[in-house]
């Protein structure tokens, strides 16, 4: 458990197909697996997504609670976005708190929302320095099938594009839309020998050198961006990487998000 | 939160979700929807979402948690963050620390632990939303679970909960009756009609307590239906094929005919290949595995020896017919191709 | 022949002298053990649609090296229970330091099981004809409770599948074939032995699976991927309906809440 050898036949495999521009299941280097995105699956949740990139599966709840703001943004709501690798994801994963991997994630998840500037936090506050709104983003995966960060991405966005702010049940007004102003999109892309190869399964992020995970905005402007592997990009790559990461962003907010 | 109901059954005997007060809530699962578990189910039981997977059985580390004689059952009962009103900390608590505990105590009875000596079968269950009897509602998941991923059971466990509102029993309790009830007695039943859970809080009479037992019954009775019809149906178109036979051979033989072939394929071998007349032990490894079902056969004590380790060794899955007829020709299978 | 699904706990028979594999005897009757599929030939067996490999003396397996110590190679062999290859196993001497440059971490292996003992330790060999390190080709992993529907009545599916793709393979007992040849016809192979797992429990398994590499050849050498895929297509329609009820997605569930 959790230190799985890959075979050398598997990644010599995996290697050969990218070198005659193949991949395992099919794939051209800059396809993304089938997604299958719902939303307000989760009657409890104030938002939630139930998200299928291939086979892996996340399902991310928000939940909005009154608390205080933090001192140096008084007038702004506060966001918190949780991840955990649960064990019923992965024979990899191991039940425990968040490991580095999980918290790397959700943090780049977070980001990406919180920098993009995509919820107007001035509109989730209460009383200036005493209540606002917190966002809780909770990121559940379910069963890891590789990307686990563009489906956390992904379903954090667009449950988010479901949730109401529940001001009746807390007394606080009336219930309002969550006040989403961008969609933020993340887009990784493995570096597999030199190739830049979009939305990596499994056996590609066990073989790839690094990863790069590029968050962008409706406008086409990058709000997050993280590295990620022992190995490194030079310029041209990280680059191309970028510039594939934002065409495929757009493609995916056009068929999943603005019907929302 | 909502408020206390002034009634929680109406003149007609009805309760607040129009349910009389023998009858459980719509209840529906689907198995094998993980693809990375060994096995796995998901249930809608009312509001109930669950997901539960098993994994194993598999490797156990770190070794200090072996046993030697059995596998190790680990449960791990789980509610999302966002799976309640009122968010909570992800991760372990008091109560879902008690009530995993409680949970993999119910399928002890059920799963033929000493097949798989020092391995571990993990079952996990997810509540993704709770809405009342979330313990009960994760059983009934984790039992198909445990099927689907092909783990020997003497047979599946179903589990419900019967509790008083109103001065009446009723049940499988709903989120107000669970909340503002006068009592709460979950069970699980295993398909031979023993109790492997039991808990409650509350204040009930003695015979109230009985008739609660034979409620459960029923209504574990039923849940069981369902589980069965769900197994059943996944497959079923499989009822009009016939499996044809080559399942009963001597899978090693074959297999050694594959190498043989693969062998010469491959023109020589640099390295020297030893050739040994291997010292063929006819005992084979069937001793040392334990009866399994001892308690239950007492009657049948005189079975010969030999035979009840062959039948322990049958209980296995995965140890296919290959010993009976390998016993009978243990020599020669470097000619046994086809 | 009677065959039908049985579940856990479900009664097979009033005689305990039935009690055969996948099934146990509770106050003299027969009850199984498995999710699986009941087979009432000589004694009554369950074979289960799913499972773990569990090693049993004389099996053929693939390993994989997960590690290695002075005097052993660790292997992954697909099971609860990694397996111990001693040196003194291996077809010729070996050097304490030279284990790792004789076989590696992620080799992979064609062994053999030598002994396993009452706690499970599972000791390899490679000393015997044909076994050896795989350095070239592919290895396919699929349920090992479906070993046999590869290797086919009397051997005929690996027959089959050798001649009509011009590959090697290898079975192994866990659930682990090696197949090496050239890539387009490894490509061939491996979707044949997806069809076999995707269709084992139904009759007429090898003319399905000789019709398929027939018509596969013949696309092959035309390179025409659109007709490959019309031809699986149409395959997977065959199956359609268990598809469809096998496979619905949870969030289809979902959907129909309320």
């Amino acid at each position: 458990m959790g230190n799985e050898v890959m075979s050398v036949l598997k990644k010599d495999y995996i290697y050969n197909l990218m070198l005659k521009g193949k991949r395992q299941d099919g794939r051209s280097f800059d396809e993304i697996r089938n997604i299958d995105l719902r939303t307000n699956v989760i009657e409890k949740a104030e938002g939630s997504a139930w998200i299928k990139l291939g086979e892996t599966e996340i399902l991310v709840g928000v939940k909005l609670q009154v608390g205080s703001p933090f001192p140096d943004s008084a007038g702004e709501g506060v966001i918190i976005t949780s991840m955990e690798l649960n064990p019923i994801a992965s024979p990899d994963f191991e039940a425990g708190p968040p490991k580095e991997k999980a918290i790397e994630m959700a943090r780049v998840a977070d980001r990406g929302i919180r920098e993009s500037g995509a919820i107007d936090l001035s509109k989730l506050c209460i009383t200036e320095g005493e209540e606002v709104w917190i966002v809780f983003i909770d990121i559940h995966v379910l069963n890891n099938t590789g990307n686990i960060q563009d489906a956390a991405s992904l379903g954090a966005i667009a449950a988010l594009l479901t949730a109401t702010v529940p001001g009746e049940r807390e007394g606080r007004g009336e219930d309002m839309p969550m006040p989403i102003r961008d969609m933020p999109v993340a887009v990784t892309l493995a570096d597999l020998g030199g190739e830049m190869m979009v939305d990596p399964d499994l056996g590609e992020e066990t073989v790839c050198d690094s990863r790069i995970t590029i968050v962008s905005n409706q406008d086409g402007s990058i709000s997050g961006m993280q590295k990620s592997g022992d190995g490194a990009l030079t310029e041209e790559q990280l680059l191309k990487a970028v510039s594939l990461a934002c065409e495929k962003a757009s493609e995916l907010r056009e068929n999943y998000l603005l019907n929302i | 939160m909502s408020d206390k109901p002034e009634k929680f059954i109406d003149e007609n005997g009805l309760r607040l979700d129009g349910r009389r007060i023998d009858e459980i809530r719509p209840m529906k699962m689907e198995i094998g929807v993980l693809s990375r578990a060994d096995g796995s189910c998901y249930l809608e039981w009312g509001k109930n979402k669950i997901l539960a997977a098993v994994y194993g059985p598999r490797e156990l580390h770190p070794r200090r948690l072996q046993k030697a004689d059995s596998v190790l059952i680990r449960y791990r009962y789980n509610m999302a963050a966002f799976s309640v009103e009122d968010r909570i900390r992800p991760g372990p608590s008091r109560r879902s620390t008690e009530i995993s505990k409680v949970s993999r105590e119910a399928f002890e009875p059920v799963v033929l632990t000493h097949l798989y000596p020092g391995a571990v079968i993990d079952v996990f269950a997810e509540v993704l939303q709770a809405d009342a009897g979330t313990r009960t509602a994760a059983i009934n998941a984790a039992s198909m679970a445990l099927a689907d991923a092909g783990i020997p059971m003497k047979g599946l466990v179903s589990a419900c909960a019967v509790g008083k509102v109103d001065g009446q029993l009723v049940l499988d309790l709903n989120k107000a009756e669970d909340n503002f009830g006068d009592a709460d007695i979950p069970m699980a039943i295993t398909s031979e009609g023993e109790i492997s859970l039991i808990q409650m809080d509350g204040d009930v009479t003695q015979e109230e307590f009985k008739k609660a037992i034979e409620m459960c019954k029923e209504g574990c009775r039923q849940i069981l239906e369902i589980q069965k019809e769900t197994l059943k149906n996944k497959f079923t178109k499989l009822d009009e094929v016939e499996i044809p036979e080559d399942e009963e051979e001597d899978v090693s033989a074959l297999v050694e005919s594959t190498l043989t072939s693969a062998d010469e394929g491959e023109a020589c071998e640099d390295e020297e290949v030893v050739e040994e007349a291997d010292a063929e032990d006819d005992s084979e490894d069937v001793d040392d595995v334990e009866d399994v079902e001892d308690d239950e056969e007492a009657e049948d004590e005189d079975d010969v020896p030999e035979e009840k380790a062959d039948e322990v060794v049958e209980a296995d899955p995965s140890f296919e017919d290959v010993e009976e007829e390998e016993d009978e020709n243990p020599e020669d299978d470097e000619e046994e191709t086809v | 022949m009677e065959r039908e699904i049985v579940i856990p706990g479900q009664l097979l028979s009033e005689n305990k002298a039935d009690s055969g594999p996948g099934t146990y005897v509770k106050d003299g009757k027969v009850y199984s053990l498995l999710y699986g599929v009941k087979n009432a030939k000589n004694k009554i067996t369950v074979i289960p649609f799913s499972g773990k490999y569990i090693p049993s003396p004389r099996d053929y397996v693939i390993g994989t090296v997960i590690d290695v110590t002075p005097s052993n190679w660790i292997f992954d062999i697909g099971s609860p229970y990694d397996g111990l290859l001693h040196v003194s196993e291996y077809p010729r001497r070996v050097d304490s330091d030279k284990m790792v440059s004789t076989m590696d971490f992620g080799s992979s292996v064609l062994l053999r099981i030598k002994d396993v003992n009452s706690s499970m330790k599972v000791e390899l060999t490679m000393r015997e004809r044909g076994l050896r390190s795989l350095d070239v080709g592919r290895v396919i992993e699929v349920t090992p409770t479906k070993v046999p529907r590869i290797i086919g009545h009397g051997g005929s599916m690996v027959s089959l599948l050798k001649k009509e793709t011009n590959c090697e393979m290898f079975v192994g007992q866990n659930g682990r074939i090696w197949i090496n040849g050239k890539d387009s016809e490894m490509d061939l192979l491996t979707e044949a032995i997806e069809l076999i797992m995707k269709h084992s429990h139904t009759s007429g398994l090898t003319d399905r699976i000789s019709h398929f590499l027939n018509n596969e050849d013949d696309v092959v050498s035309e390179k025409d991927d659109a007709v490959l895929e019309k031809d699986l297509a149409e395959d997977e329609e065959d199956e359609g309906e268990i598809r469809e009820d096998t496979y619905r997605k949870v969030d289809a569930l979902l959907e129909n809440d309320d």
